[in-house]
């Protein structure tokens, strides 16, 4: 890496036009991340026509802009309403909105947008430095790989069971249902569609998650109606530097999870959120806290969400393979200005990739200064009656799954899952297991298929990889410990797990 | 600064078209072919925003508003079950020509032919093809490998075994992995894979031994990769250096196709003021080097002669899915 090249990177990056673009990006996908459903994919595509009036140096700026201005805003709602807009911010929601509820808005959202500016930069680092040498680490993953990877990730399951692992056990199940719903990714047979053409293209996981969380948590609330939802008095609304101090470490062990996991095609900020919620939980003297309320668990979700996004542009741009959707759409972006990503990009186009990069760089102090100053705004919005709020964001709610795919069938599943989620709390079934196991269940049929493929079907391919052997090993171990934590002290454990007892 | 005021007055306006939820269609009769169009035309986009199918269709875009009455052209991405969710959209759109869509070759006759068709390759009124992407046959840049014949005889050793990446099942590329193993009197592992982006990688990785790709693909990664040939007539100009099939004596043709289509009881009228305003963007000197830009082949044909195309490649594609049993539809 050459340091006169991120120089003049930060030279043209730093020029007003250049700021300008950068700042009005930040801004623009704050306000899209802030709308449920809308989240950076979204985004960048329907923003990205606008860009073209533009040379490629400052949209380019731009549209990174709007991607990690959409990652920002994604978790203002999650916190506030729990509304968790984009897949990165559903475990942001766990612990945000518990403490919205009570009174510590303000620092719930200082932690997200402090979290996510340490992790984004420290992520940058790990771009700036690393990009071509980590890149060839992602090759290293085939389809085994991911598969044992996704193994890695369903044990955190576990952790997210709450009270009874056969409840959580049964929504795990359940979301591996859903996601399978659709038009198979290996051989193109439908399943579970009944000729269905809206049931072909799937179940969008975003209709579900705005019905588990959002909608589901309304239904709730209407049953008692009159009381108050945000029961304590707005607290301060800042971190204070003692607790800036104890999320620190948080910060750091999010951003390596998150920055390594996002190298990986196909690791969406969904997986590396929830990973780096469970080491935490892992990790921490008082797991307890943990979905009561934990800025720890906010911290950490939202610092992986922001360092997956900059680790996935190591293999964007070294090899020009997006690591999920939103990428894909910025992708599409640069060969519209006749960019190539790929191993040349950095030998042909270098004046551009390092003003990218520096870009970003500022991208995140823009959205530090653009947030900080919004937070007694947004926090206040808890203080807006709950009959006037309710409405308004089942409004929001509706507008977000709608505007996913622009398919009314989609407010309908948000309907339908927010039926589902008041049942789920009723009936005391973690919905977070739901969730992860339907975000994680297409690739983790894909994966396995194509292993068996390649195979021949002898499931030995598994354990003669040694990357694959040791994703395994570590699962297994991890999953081992919980379950000997989980019966050798049930009574503590039933406190800890208590994820949703609210 | 006018630019700056411009772009953000946009990007207000699309927030509150968003807002209300996308404008939403007014109704007026169809027919009057003289007036078209008078509002924005839907481009329904099958595949995801940013993919290639996109990426030309924002091409298009870029030249449509001259040729189209300054009308803008509104995106519409319907995306799923490897296209068939949009395909069939633009089928069952409203014939008044306000919505049309991207299609690709031979995706829509393998679905047509499939047990779980939702349209039928006569549903669709074809406006005009704009990408020929041949195939072509990759292995890894270090491989020992130089050849069809090398091909050919590595397989033979691996008795069944080699691994060779293909997109999907049902897809251009599975068709041609199992054209090929006719061909050559082989037989290869098929590893499907959900996109060209996960493809390359597992490829680059070593984790299959050779792969069928795209030439707009594999164009971003030339120096990762050898080419042993490549499925078209003759040598493409991007690939001077990259025999055909044919050069080595393997009669294989193969290759993706792009193009636009409406569905089929459009107003003829309305067809042919699309036909005429899709020429005129798809001679253009311009667009023609923004596609090359893009890497993506433009091979412009007019809706007769891509209805031919597609015509053919029904026949053509017909008894290779009878004979792998994949025509399940009797």
């Amino acid at each position: 890496m050459d340091f006169s090249m991120l120089l003049s990177g930060f030279a043209t990056a730093l020029t007003p036009e250049n700021l300008l673009f950068g700042f009005l990006g930040c801004l623009a996908g704050t306000l899209v991340g802030v709308l449920p459903g809308l989240g950076p994919t979204s985004g960048i595509a329907i923003l990205l026509p606008l860009t073209t009036v533009l040379p490629p140096i400052p949209a380019i700026i731009m549209l990174a802009g709007i991607y990690y201005g959409a990652m920002y805003g994604g978790s203002t709602t999650a916190i506030l309403v729990n509304i968790p807009g984009e897949v990165g911010s559903v475990a942001t929601a766990l612990d945000g909105y518990q403490l919205a509820k009570q009174g510590k808005a303000g620092p719930a959202l200082a932690a997200a947008a402090i979290s996510s500016f340490v992790a984004g930069t420290l992520g940058l680092v790990g771009l700036t430095f690393f990009a071509p040498t980590l890149a060839n680490v992602a090759l290293q993953f085939g389809p085994p790989e991911y598969f044992a990877l996704m193994i890695l990730a369903l044990s955190v399951v576990i952790n997210l069971t709450g009270r009874s692992l056969v409840k959580g056990l049964v929504s795990a199940v359940l979301g591996f249902l859903i996601a399978m719903v659709g038009m198979e990714s290996v051989t193109g047979y439908s399943r579970f569609t009944f000729g269905n053409m809206d049931l072909m293209s799937g179940i969008d996981f975003i209709s579900v998650i705005i019905g588990l969380f959002a909608v589901g948590e309304i239904f709730s609330n209407l049953e008692n109606i009159g009381a108050p939802v945000y029961k304590a008095k707005l607290e301060r609304l800042y971190l204070t530097a003692k607790e800036f101090i104890y999320l620190l470490p948080t910060m750091i062990r999010s951003t390596i999870v998150g920055f390594f996991l996002g190298l990986l095609p196909g690791c969406s900020p969904g997986v590396t959120s929830f990973m780096a919620y469970d080491i935490e939980k892992r990790v921490s003297k008082h797991p307890e806290t943990f979905g009561k309320g934990e800025l720890r668990g906010v911290a950490a979700p939202e610092g992986a969400n922001n360092a997956t996004t900059s680790g996935g542009f190591v293999p964007l741009l070294s090899f020009g393979i997006p690591s999920g959707p939103a990428l894909a759409v910025l992708l599409g972006g640069f060969m519209m200005y006749g960019l190539q990503p790929g191993p040349t990009l950095f030998e042909k186009n270098a004046d551009l990739v390092w003003a990218v990069i520096a870009s970003m760089y500022i991208g995140n102090v823009i959205l530090l200064v653009l947030n900080l100053p919004l937070i007694p705004m947004w926090a206040r919005l808890v203080k807006v009656p709950y009959s006037i709020l309710a409405p308004m964001v089942l409004v929001f709610s509706f507008i977000g799954a709608y505007s996913v795919r622009f398919k009314l069938f989609d407010v309908g599943v948000a309907i339908i899952f927010g039926l589902i989620g008041w049942l789920f709390k009723k009936i005391e079934i973690p919905t977070t297991p739901l969730i992860l196991c339907l975000i994680l269940g297409t690739i983790f049929e894909t994966s396995l298929r194509q292993s068996l493929n390649m195979s021949h079907g002898s499931i030995a391919i598994f354990f003669s990889r040694p990357i694959s052997l040791v994703l395994l090993a570590v699962a297994f171990v991890l999953l081992a410990v919980s379950l000997y934590t989980r019966f050798k002290n049930p009574e503590a454990i039933q406190d800890a797990l208590a994820e949703e007892s609210e | 600064m006018k630019k700056w005021v411009k772009l953000a007055a946009a990007i207000v306006s699309v927030s509150a078209l968003l807002l209300t939820g996308c404008g939403g269609n007014q109704k007026t009769p169809g027919g009057e072919a003289v007036n078209f169009p008078d509002k924005p035309v839907n481009m329904i986009i099958a595949f995801t925003a940013g993919g290639s199918s996109d990426v030309q269709a924002r091409i298009i875009d870029k030249y449509w508003k001259q040729e189209f009455k300054d009308q803008p052209l509104t995106f519409d991405y319907q995306v799923g079950a490897g296209g068939q969710v949009g395909f069939t959209a633009i089928t069952k759109a409203k014939t008044d020509g306000y919505t049309i869509g991207g299609i690709n070759v031979p995706h829509i006759n393998l679905q047509a032919l499939s047990p779980q068709a939702t349209y039928k390759i006569e549903d669709f009124a074809f406006i005009c093809q704009v990408v020929k992407d041949p195939n072509l046959l990759v292995v890894q840049a270090n491989s020992p490998m130089n050849s069809v014949a090398d091909f050919v005889a590595e397989a033979k050793k691996k008795d069944g075994k080699m691994t060779i990446g293909v997109v999907g099942t049902f897809t251009a590329h599975h068709i041609a992995a199992l054209q090929l193993m006719d061909l050559l009197g082989i037989e290869l592992t098929l590893v499907p894979f959900t996109g060209a982006a996960d493809e390359n990688v597992a490829l680059m990785g070593g984790h299959v031994d050779a792969m069928i790709g795209n030439l707009n693909d594999v164009m971003r990664d030339v120096s990762k990769y050898k080419f042993l040939a490549i499925a078209s007539e003759e040598r493409h100009p991007w690939l001077k250096d990259v025999p055909t099939f044919k050069e080595q004596n393997v009669e294989f043709v193969s290759d993706i196709r792009r193009g636009f289509a409406a569905p089929k009881d459009i107003d003829p009228a309305v067809l042919q003021v699309l036909r005429d305003g899709f020429e005129k963007i798809c001679t253009n000197p311009d667009y023609l080097a923004d596609m090359e830009q893009i890497g993506q082949p433009a091979d412009y044909l007019n809706g007769e002669e891509f209805a031919e195309v597609v015509n053919t490649y029904t026949e053509q594609v017909k008894p290779l899915v009878e004979k792998y049993g994949l025509d399940k539809s009797n």
